[in-house]
């Protein structure tokens, strides 16, 4: 029963996390219809945040709260730089993102090695669950992670700024015309996803080892599951990081780590060519 | 077809074979080394121009086309190391060509009729999912223990003339500089006059409008199945050129790192000409060996730097943007007054 319960928390805390990933993901895609490949490297960057403010002396608790803000800024310079310029060639923002990515990657070798780093675990104290002992840390990670994704669904659904970038998602010509400023929700919906990204790599820094290549093994399950819950809609995504993280991380558990990959990564493709839209189906009217 | 459109092909052909005679007559002028330096970068140019017939020609963006070049590399090395199950007398490197062709061919079919067929995927949804593939394929390879696992195949041998091996072996600078030149001469040909056919201009009608096209009654799914599995026969051949000449087959070369790459050479070159984006791979691959020394870790950042600008303010890509302002003086020049 114990062990049943700590492989749930354990599933719980990759899912939370991927979720963290996805939604600035589908985010930024939803609103803006830009794919963005540098999003695992923003991921990267707030892991580094972290490392560095560690480094400095600061204790992890303020690289958790510069994590967000240092990638929230280095989003909105991306968007200003490059994104707005290309936003309206679809492919090419893929290209344009990949080649930041690999910008990132690069800047990362040269300011900190290319090789691995770990950051210390701010929680010593575990806690009794059953009986059975289980990180304290973890615990926290998935209540920041419920807190984030929480005041995301109120920022969208309960704000005037959500309602502009609804409408905006919605169609974007008609809510420009309503005199709804669209670079605006744009600069800011790009910062937005960047933090979110930024801070999953923050929460997630002293549970996995650091290196500049880290970012990928989370894009691509984020895409998957983006893809997989269905675009257009806040919902979709997260059932999509529900079913993907949970089908990678069990399988993990019960069979092998080297397979979990193979197995989500098929699975993933033949639900997106099975269905298209996505688990959650957005109702979105076609224009 | 326009008239414009060819005397726009006139500017391309006469610059390819101006191209062609100038690699033609390199190995004169330059060291030996070089010579098998570069002979190599033709497998990579080979191996460009698949992408750019997929992605620049027919619009299907292939985050994944290392998988069909790597695909190719092994077909080849198992062939030619008598590896294949059943055969192992079989050495040939003509078989080990067929295969390497025909291996990465039937795979992109199934793999094709799969996501295009009956509604299918597109655009972005299409690119993340072949990224996708590439990863599983790499993580096949690196688990798969008969080929080496993590380690790969080890020496390849190089072509061999006989029909199963005992031939004469292409190993010196010289044969393999004009064996590979001439692959990739004839691989470009091919798919240029591909491009040109009226099946080329379906394909380019896809990349423009494919509810149009459909709409035309062209059964667009079929077309780009059979355009992806012609971009990955051309990627499985130039996979096996390559190996024949490195020796050395590992599953980097079938995963995420050299799609990355081969985007990289096609963009900066030029995705909409075969020329451009041949000639991108060889550019690319010459600055990296003359500056990655010089520049070390900032090599990586310049041509990730050069790749955003280019995408963003070179569309044509570098070598695309001078064959397209040619073609337009070409075009200004003929225009009856």
């Amino acid at each position: 029963m114990a062990d049943a319960l700590i492989t749930v928390l354990d599933a719980s805390n990759y899912v939370l996390i991927l979720m963290l990933v996805a939604l600035g993901l589908a985010i930024v895609f939803g609103l803006m219809n830009v794919i963005n490949m540098a999003h695992g490297e923003f991921m990267m960057l707030g892991a580094y945040t972290v490392l560095t403010v560690e480094r400095a002396g600061g204790t992890y608790w303020l690289g958790l709260v510069a994590a967000p803000l240092v990638v929230g800024a280095v989003g909105l310079l991306v968007e200003e730089v490059v994104i707005r310029r290309i936003y309206h060639r679809f492919l090419d923002t893929i290209l344009a993102t990949w080649g930041l990515s690999l910008l990132f990657k690069q800047a990362i070798v040269l300011l900190f090695g290319p090789g691995s780093f770990s950051v210390t675990t701010p929680m010593d104290l575990s806690v009794d669950i059953l009986g059975t002992p289980y990180p304290a840390f973890r615990l926290f990670i998935m209540a920041v992670a419920v807190a984030t994704v929480a005041f995301t669904f109120w920022l969208f659904f309960r704000t005037r700024f959500g309602l502009a970038a609804r409408g905006v998602i919605a169609n974007r010509d008609m809510a420009s015309c309503l005199g709804i400023d669209t670079r605006r929700l744009d600069r800011l919906t790009f910062a937005y996803g960047a933090a979110l990204a930024g801070l999953a790599g923050a929460v997630m820094a002293p549970m996995i080892s650091l290196d500049p290549q880290m970012g990928l093994g989370y894009l691509v399950p984020a895409f998957l599951a983006i893809l997989v819950g269905g675009l257009g809609s806040i919902a979709g995504p997260l059932a999509g990081a529900a079913a993907v993280g949970a089908t990678d991380n069990l399988t993990a558990t019960f069979f092998s780590p080297v397979w979990a990959q193979l197995v989500v990564f098929v699975t993933a493709i033949v639900v997106i060519r099975v269905l298209p839209r996505g688990l959650v189906a957005a109702r979105r009217r076609e224009s | 077809m326009s008239g414009r459109e060819r005397r726009g092909h006139g500017v391309e052909d006469g610059a390819g074979l101006l191209v062609l005679v100038l690699f033609a007559v390199l190995p004169l002028v330059v060291e030996e080394w070089l010579v098998s330096e570069i002979a190599i970068y033709f497998a990579y140019a080979l191996f460009a121009g698949s992408l750019a017939f997929v992605w620049g020609h027919c619009g299907l963006l292939s985050l994944g086309q290392a998988v069909f070049f790597g695909t190719g590399a092994y077909a080849m090395s198992l062939v030619t190391l008598g590896m294949v199950p059943g055969a192992e007398g079989v050495v040939s490197t003509w078989l080990g060509f067929a295969a390497a062709v025909i291996v990465p061919a039937v795979l992109a079919n199934l793999i094709g009729r799969f996501l295009f067929l009956a509604g299918g995927l597109h655009g972005a949804f299409f690119g993340i999912v072949t990224l996708a593939i590439a990863f599983i394929v790499e993580r096949l390879a690196i688990n798969w223990d008969y080929a080496g696992g993590l380690n790969g195949l080890m020496n390849v041998p190089p072509i061999n003339t006989g029909l199963n091996g005992g031939g004469a072996e292409v190993f010196d600078a010289w044969p393999l500089y004009y064996t590979n030149l001439a692959v990739l001469a004839a691989g470009v040909a091919v798919l240029s006059a591909l491009m040109r056919s009226r099946y080329g201009l379906v394909l380019r009608a896809i990349r423009g409008h494919e509810a149009r096209t459909r709409m035309l009654g062209y059964d667009t799914a079929r077309y780009k199945v059979s355009a992806f599995t012609i971009g990955a026969a051309v990627a499985g051949l130039a996979g096996a050129l390559f190996v024949t000449q490195f020796g050395f087959v590992s599953p980097p070369l079938i995963g995420f790192g050299l799609s990355a790459e081969v985007l990289i050479w096609v963009a900066v070159g030029g995705r909409g000409r075969l020329l451009a984006a041949c000639l991108g791979a060889i550019l690319v691959r010459w600055a990296e060996s003359q500056f990655s020394s010089l520049l070390g870790e900032w090599w990586l950042l310049v041509l990730g730097g050069v790749f955003v600008v280019v995408v963003m303010y070179l569309p044509h890509g570098l070598v695309g943007e001078v064959i397209v302002r040619l073609e337009r003086a070409a075009g200004r020049r003929t225009r009856p007054s």
